[in-house]
C-alpha cells in the first residue's frame, strides 16, 4: 500500500562536510593548476607592491560608479577630441613607410649631429658661401633631398583623408580605392 | 530539368536557369550583390533598395527580377553602386551603429555585414531617432523601433510563414514602423509569441530579452551609462571602419563563452531542429536555422522560449526512497541496489511476468531500444509499453491493416505542395504549431484547398474552405459514405486500385451501408456536404489527410484510422509526393519510441514477438531467451496490477498518473504494487506514489535520437551538463541492467544505436555519422544510407507489393445516461505541453495563460446562467472537476472542452473512463460526458487579457511594399542616380 507522497528529506549535508568538500574542490584546483597559482602569486605580489591592488580594488568595488564617472568624463568634447585625434594618428602613423624613412632618418641624425657640434660658432655664412657650397656633394644631396619633399607635400591626398565627410563619388571609390582595408 | 540560358553578367557569359533570380544567381558567383532584407527563407521582400544592378540599361532589385534569356547584367559600375549606396543610407538613417555594446554584435548582424561589405565609412543623412519607445510589454522579446530598419522580414515572416497575420509596418507614418493589430503593446496583441519575428530580424531591434544585457561584453552596463557610452562611440568615429574593427574583435570574443548546440525540440511530434545558445547555464536564445529538415525557421512559443523547466529548482537532483510518509534523498548506489534486489526478489518470487515497464515518447530512440531489451533480455517479460498508447496506436494500427507501414506516408513538404488538406480531429494550429503554419501559408499564398472536420472551430477550422462538425465520434460514417459515393460515380482511381490493391470487391460490399441517408443521420452532416467533399476529394490531383486524437482516441479509434487510409487507397492518393496519410504525432518521440520496440507484441522496426526466426535474431544477439507471448499493453498493466498478477513496474518520462484515462482507478491500482521505480525531471503526480524516484535528465542534458512524425530520425547534442546528480535515461537503464547482471558496455547512445541498426531492418543504414549536424534520415533506411522520404513509391510492404482494402464498421461511442449531458472535449493548448510540468516552470507563459479554463458556448452560458469566471464542477461516472468558465464560439451547444494543462482539481482524467478503443486499447478520452454544476457564479476570468486568444490580427499579404513605394518622400534609387547623371551631364 503506497499511497502518494509529496515530501522530501533532503540529505542534509553538515556545515563541516560541507566545508570539507569545498576545501577538497579548492584543493584539486589548485594541484591542477600549480604552476598558472605560482606564477600568478609572483605577479600579484608585484602588484602589491607598487599600490596597483589597491588601486584596482578601488575601482572593481565601485565598478558601476567608476565607470560611468569615466564615461561621463570622457564624453566631453575636448576628450572624445583626444580620442579620436589619437585614432586618427595611429591611422596616420600606419600609412608612414618606415622603409623609406629610415635612410632618411640616419641622415637628420648625423645633419643634428654636426649641427650640435657648431652650435656655438661665430662663423658667419654670405651669399657666395650659399652658392659655393651648392659644390659640396653632401650639401648638394641635402638640398635636392629637400626640393623632391616639397614637390611630394604639395600633391594632393584629399582623398586619403579621413577626417572629412565624403562626397557621393568619393564614397563609392572608397571601395575601388581600397582606402578602408 | 529546368530551362537554362545565358546571360551577360559584367560583360561575362554565365548560365542560367529560368525563374532564376538575379540575387539568386549572383550568389554563386564573385560578383556578389550587398543585400539586407532579402532572407532565403522568406524569398524578396524588396523594402532594403541595397541589391539594385542594371539589366539591359534600366535599374532593377536584383532579390525579385527574373532572369530573361540574354540579359546584360551590370553590377559593378558606379552607377549601380552609387544605387545601391543610397539604399543602405536609407537603412542607416534608421539605425544607430554602436555595435560594440549591441547585444546583436555576433557576426550575423546584416546591417554591421553590409555596411562592411560596401566598405562604407560616413554616411550622408545622419541617424535620426524615432519618436517610439521600445516596447518589452511581451516576456520574451521587445521590440526597438529606434533601431528598426523597416525590412519587413518580420512581418513577412508572421504574415505569410507563421500566418498568425499580427505585425504590419504602418507606411503611413511621417516615421514608420512595426504596429502589432491595429497598434496595441505586443503584450495585448494576437502575437502567439512564436518567436518567427526575433529569428529572422536582421539586426537588434527584435530581440529575444533572454540575450539582452547577456549577449555582450559590454552590453550588460546601466542604461545611464550605455547612452553616454554610445555617443563616445560616435564621437570618436573616424568612420564605420574603425567601429566595425573594434565590434568585430568582440564579436570574436564572444564566440569563447557563448556555446552554440543544436538540439531536437521536445514539446511535439513536428521535430523542429535548431541551436541553443548558451552563457553558463543560462539559455540565450534558441535559434532556428535555415537547413533544418522539419522546420527550417520556424518555431512555436514552446521550441523558442519554453526551456525554463531545465534550470528549475523543482528538478530532482538525487534519487529518491520512499521512507514511512516521506522521501528520503540516497545516494545512486543505494537506489540501484534497492532496485536491483526489489526486481529479483519478485520475479523469483512471481515470475518475470509480475513486472511492467513503460518507456517514454519524450525519450530518445536509443533510451526506448534499452527500455525494451531491459524489459526482454534482461527481465525475461514482453510488458513493455509507451505512451503512445494512449495517442497514436490506432492510427499505426490502421495503417499497418492498409498500407503496411506505420508512419506518415511523406514529408512536411507533401503537406505543403498538397491540393487538398483534409484535416479531421487535430487542432494543427495548437498541437503541431509548426507543421500547421506550412498549410496555412499554403491556403493563404498557393490556392491550397482546405478541409476541417471538427467539434471545435479551432483556428485551422476557421481558415478552412469547407468545415464540418460532425457528430462526436461519427467521423467513420462519413468518411465510409464519401468513398463509397466516390465508388459509386465512378471517381476511383480505377487503374490504382486494380495495379496496387487488393481486396477491393469485399470493401465494396462492407460499404453497402453508408448510403448518404444513413450517413446524414449518423453524423448530422446534410448529404449535399457530403457530395461536396466526394467531388472536392476527386477533383483534386493530390489529397493529404492529417488526423490526430479526436479520432484516435475513441472506441472505434483503430477502424476510422482505417477508413481515412481506405479512402485514400479508392481516390489513388499514395505512394508519390504530395499526398497520402499523416496521423499527427503528438510528442516529439511517439514515433520512435514505438520504431524501436518499446511494444508488448512488436520488437524494434515492427517485427513480432510472435515471430520465431525475428525472437531467434535477437536471442542470438543478445544471449538470452526471448518469451513468445506479446505481454501486457499500459491499460492491461493497470488491470493486472488490479488483478493481483503484476507487482512491479518501472516507468520513466511520463506522468501516466494525470495523462492516462479514469486516473481515480490508476491511482489506486499504483497503491496496490509492491514496487514501484518512477524516473523522471520532476517529482510528478505519478511519482509521488513511488517507491523509489530516479532523477533524470533532459533532452538539452544529453545526447541521442528522436524521430519526428515524418518518420525523420535526427540528432540531439547535449547543450548543458546534467543537473545535480541527474543522469540520462540511457545511463540509468544501463546501470539498473548491469547491477542485474546484464552486463552491459555501451559508453555513447551512438554505440545503442550501432546495435539497434544491425537488427533493425527498418533502421539497417542508420548511423551517427549520417546524422551529424543537421542532416536527418526518414526511415526505412537501406543498408547503404538511401532513406526514403516518400512511402510506397515502389509499392506497398506486403508479400505481392500490394496495400489492401480494410472493411470496418461503426463503433458507435459510448453513452453515458441522460443526466451526463455535457459532452467534454479534451486536448492540448499552444503554450502548454500536455499537463504543463514543464511549462509552467516558464514565467513568461505561466503570466500568459496561468491555468487552465472550461470552454463553453454562449448559448450553453445563456441556459444555465454562467458567466466569464464561473466555478463549475462537472462529474462524470469516474469523479469530477472544479473549473473556471470561459465562454467562447468556438464550441457549441452542450459540448465543452477542458485543456488538459492542470494537475490538480481540473485534470481532465478525473472525468475520462476505462473505456478503450476495441483494437489497440488506447483509451476513449474524447467519449466523455458529465453533468455540470455552477458552484460559484461570480469569479475571475481565468484566461488573462493578455492572452493571444483574445487578439486582433490584421491579415495582409506581406509587407505591404507598394505602400512604400506610394510615399511622397519615396524615391527609387535607381532613379535618384539617373536624375544626378542628368544634371551633371
Amino acid at each position: 500500500m503506497a499511497k502518494a507522497i509529496k515530501n522530501v528529506h533532503k540529505i542534509a549535508v553538515t556545515e563541516e562536510q560541507k566545508r570539507k568538500d569545498d576545501l577538497r574542490e579548492v584543493e584539486d584546483a589548485l594541484i591542477k593548476n600549480k604552476d598558472a597559482i605560482l606564477q600568478t602569486m609572483d605577479i600579484m605580489s608585484h602588484m602589491q607592491d607598487k599600490g596597483i591592488l589597491s588601486l584596482l580594488n578601488g575601482l572593481f568595488g565601485q565598478g558601476d560608479k567608476v565607470l560611468e564617472i569615466a564615461v561621463k568624463a570622457m564624453d566631453k568634447p575636448e576628450n572624445t577630441n583626444t580620442l579620436k585625434n589619437l585614432l586618427l594618428l595611429s591611422g596616420s602613423l600606419g600609412m608612414i613607410n618606415v622603409q623609406q624613412l629610415e635612410p632618411f632618418l640616419l641622415k637628420l641624425n648625423s645633419g643634428i649631429a654636426r649641427m650640435a657640434e657648431f652650435k656655438d660658432t661665430e662663423e658667419k655664412t654670405g651669399y657666395f658661401d650659399i652658392v659655393r657650397s651648392l659644390k659640396d656633394p653632401d650639401i648638394n644631396k641635402s638640398i635636392t633631398i629637400l626640393l623632391q619633399f616639397l614637390k611630394g607635400m604639395g600633391q594632393d591626398t584629399q582623398h586619403y583623408e579621413k577626417t572629412n565627410q565624403d562626397t557621393q563619388k568619393q564614397r563609392i571609390n572608397q571601395s575601388e580605392n581600397k582606402t578602408l582595408e | 530539368m529546368s530551362e537554362s540560358f545565358y546571360v551577360k553578367i559584367n560583360g561575362s557569359e554565365t548560365k542560367a536557369e529560368k525563374d532564376q533570380t538575379i540575387l539568386n544567381l549572383l550568389s554563386n558567383t564573385s560578383s556578389q550583390v550587398p543585400h539586407v532584407c532579402y532572407h532565403p527563407s522568406l524569398g524578396p521582400i524588396e523594402t532594403c533598395d541595397t541589391c539594385i544592378v542594371k539589366v539591359n540599361g534600366e535599374f532593377v532589385r536584383a532579390c525579385s527580377t527574373k532572369l530573361e534569356d540574354g540579359d546584360d547584367v551590370d553590377t559593378n559600375s558606379d552607377e549601380v553602386k552609387e544605387a545601391q549606396v543610397i539604399g543602405m543610407d536609407r537603412i542607416l538613417i534608421n539605425h544607430e551603429l554602436y555595435c560594440t555594446v549591441c547585444d546583436y554584435n555576433n557576426g550575423t548582424c546584416e546591417v554591421h555585414n553590409t555596411v562592411k561589405e560596401m566598405k562604407i565609412n560616413h554616411q550622408s543623412i545622419p541617424f535620426d531617432h524615432k519618436p517610439y519607445e521600445v516596447d518589452s510589454s511581451n516576456p520574451f522579446y521587445r521590440y526597438d523601433p529606434d533601431q528598426c530598419i523597416l525590412c519587413g522580414r518580420c512581418v513577412e515572416a508572421c504574415q505569410d510563414v507563421q500566418v498568425t497575420e499580427t505585425l504590419s509596418i504602418d507606411w503611413d507614418r511621417e516615421r514608420p514602423r512595426v504596429i502589432w493589430d491595429k497598434d496595441v503593446p505586443i503584450n495585448e496583441s494576437s502575437c502567439v509569441s512564436c518567436g518567427h519575428c526575433s529569428t529572422v530580424c536582421p539586426c537588434n531591434a527584435m530581440m529575444e530579452k533572454g540575450m539582452e544585457g547577456e549577449a555582450g561584453y559590454m552590453t550588460g552596463i546601466n542604461r545611464e551609462t550605455l547612452r553616454p557610452m554610445i555617443e563616445i562611440t560616435k564621437g570618436v568615429e573616424t568612420g564605420y571602419g574603425s567601429i566595425l574593427a573594434i565590434s568585430d574583435m568582440e564579436s570574436a570574443m564572444r564566440e569563447q563563452r557563448i556555446k552554440k548546440t543544436k538540439t531536437v525540440c521536445t514539446f511535439c511530434g513536428v521535430g523542429c531542429s535548431f541551436d541553443v545558445w548558451t552563457k553558463g547555464r543560462e539559455i540565450l536564445k534558441v535559434e532556428p536555422q535555415i537547413d533544418a529538415p522539419a522546420n527550417g525557421i520556424s518555431t512555436c512559443i514552446k521550441g523558442k522560449f519554453g526551456w525554463d523547466f531545465v534550470n528549475s529548482e523543482e528538478r530532482l537532483t538525487k534519487p529518491l526512497i520512499r521512507e514511512g510518509d516521506a522521501f528520503r534523498e540516497a545516494s545512486w548506489d543505494e537506489a540501484l541496489n534497492l532496485i536491483a534486489k526489489k526486481f529479483t526478489e519478485i520475479k523469483t518470487q512471481h515470475g518475470s511476468q509480475a513486472l511492467t515497464f513503460i518507456s517514454s515518447s519524450k525519450c530518445t530512440n536509443e533510451e526506448s531500444y534499452l527500455m525494451q531489451k531491459l524489459a526482454r533480455g534482461v527481465i525475461g517479460t514482453n510488458n513493455i509499453d509507451n505512451c503512445s498508447r494512449y495517442c497514436q496506436t490506432p492510427a499505426t494500427m490502421g495503417l499497418f491493416r492498409t498500407v503496411g507501414h506505420g508512419g506518415d506516408s511523406g514529408s512536411i513538404k507533401d503537406i505543403e505542395k498538397s491540393e487538398l488538406v483534409i484535416v479531421i480531429g487535430s487542432n494543427t494550429s495548437e498541437s503541431h504549431p509548426v507543421l500547421a503554419t506550412r498549410i496555412k501559408r499554403s491556403h493563404k499564398l498557393h490556392n491550397q484547398k482546405l478541409i476541417v472536420a471538427d467539434l471545435r472551430k479551432h483556428e485551422m477550422a476557421d481558415r478552412a474552405d469547407l468545415f464540418i462538425q460532425p457528430r462526436a465520434g461519427s467521423d467513420l460514417v462519413w468518411l465510409s459514405a464519401v468513398t463509397k459515393y466516390i465508388l459509386d460515380k465512378g471517381w476511383a482511381d480505377n487503374e490504382f486500385l486494380s495495379t496496387h490493391v487488393n481486396g477491393l470487391e469485399e470493401f465494396t460490399k462492407n460499404l453497402e451501408k453508408f448510403t448518404l441517408e444513413y450517413a446524414e443521420k449518423a453524423t448530422g452532416l446534410p448529404q449535399e456536404t457530403l457530395v461536396h467533399i466526394a467531388e472536392t476529394i476527386s477533383q483534386s490531383k493530390s489529397v493529404c489527410v492529417l488526423w490526430a486524437m479526436g479520432v484516435t482516441q475513441h472506441m472505434g479509434g483503430s477502424d476510422t484510422s482505417t477508413a481515412i487510409s481506405n479512402l485514400l487507397l479508392v481516390t489513388g492518393n499514395y505512394g508519390r509526393p504530395g499526398v497520402g496519410s499523416y496521423p499527427l504525432r503528438g510528442h516529439n518521440n511517439v514515433q520512435g519510441a514505438s520504431d524501436f520496440g518499446s511494444m508488448p507484441d512488436r520488437l524494434p522496426s515492427y517485427e513480432k514477438v510472435s515471430d520465431e526466426k525475428v525472437r531467434a535474431k535477437y536471442e542470438q544477439a543478445w544471449g538470452v531467451k526471448i518469451p513468445e507471448e506479446p505481454g501486457l499493453n499500459n491499460h492491461e498493466m493497470v488491470q493486472g496490477i488490479m488483478d493481483g498478477n503484476v507487482k512491479a513496474m518501472y516507468l520513466k518520462g511520463e506522468d501516466m498518473g494525470i495523462v492516462d484515462s479514469n486516473i481515480n482507478h490508476v491511482h489506486a491500482a499504483y497503491e496496490k504494487l509492491d514496487f514501484f521505480v518512477v524516473q523522471d525531471l520532476f517529482l510528478t503526480r505519478t511519482a509521488e506514489f513511488a517507491d523509489v524516484v530516479l532523477p533524470a535528465s533532459p533532452s538539452l542534458e544529453k545526447e541521442g535520437t528522436f524521430t519526428n512524425t515524418e518518420r525523420r530520425i535526427q540528432r540531439l547534442y547535449q547543450v548543458l551538463e546534467p543537473l545535480g546528480d541527474s543522469r540520462p535515461d540511457w545511463q540509468i537503464i544501463q546501470d539498473i541492467a548491469n547491477r542485474l547482471g546484464a552486463g552491459w558496455n555501451y559508453k555513447h547512445p551512438s554505440d545503442i544505436m550501432e546495435e539497434a541498426a544491425q537488427l533493425a531492418p527498418l533502421f539497417a543504414g542508420v548511423s551517427y555519422e549520417r546524422l551529424e549536424g543537421y542532416k536527418s534520415l526518414q526511415w526505412p533506411v537501406a543498408p547503404d544510407g538511401t532513406d526514403t522520404p516518400v512511402l510506397f513509391t515502389d509499392g506497398f510492404p506486403f508479400d505481392d507489393r500490394k496495400a489492401k482494402l480494410h472493411p470496418v464498421d461503426w463503433t458507435e461511442p459510448k453513452e453515458f445516461g441522460e443526466e451526463y449531458d455535457i459532452h467534454v472535449n479534451n486536448g492540448r493548448l499552444l503554450e502548454h505541453f500536455h499537463e504543463g510540468n514543464m511549462t509552467y516552470k516558464s514565467e513568461g507563459i505561466t503570466s500568459k495563460t496561468p491555468n487552465t479554463f472550461l470552454e463553453i458556448s454562449h448559448d450553453l452560458a445563456k441556459e444555465r446562467g454562467i458567466k466569464d469566471g464561473t466555478l463549475v464542477r462537472l462529474s462524470s461516472p469516474y469523479g469530477s472537476v472544479k473549473v473556471h468558465c470561459l465562454i467562447t464560439d468556438r464550441v457549441k451547444g452542450k459540448e465543452v472542452y477542458l485543456p488538459m494543462n492542470d494537475s490538480g482539481e481540473a485534470s481532465i482524467n478525473l472525468l475520462t473512463s476505462s473505456y478503450s478503443d476495441k483494437d489497440t486499447d488506447t483509451p476513449a478520452y474524447k467519449e466523455t460526458s458529465a453533468k455540470l454544476e455552477i458552484l460559484q457564479v461570480e469569479g475571475v476570468n481565468p484566461l488573462p487579457k493578455i492572452n493571444f486568444r483574445y487578439g486582433n490580427p490584421q491579415p495582409q499579404i506581406g509587407v505591404a511594399v507598394d505602400k512604400k513605394w506610394a510615399r511622397k518622400d519615396y524615391i527609387f534609387p535607381g532613379d535618384v542616380v539617373k536624375k544626378e547623371r542628368k544634371q551633371h551631364g
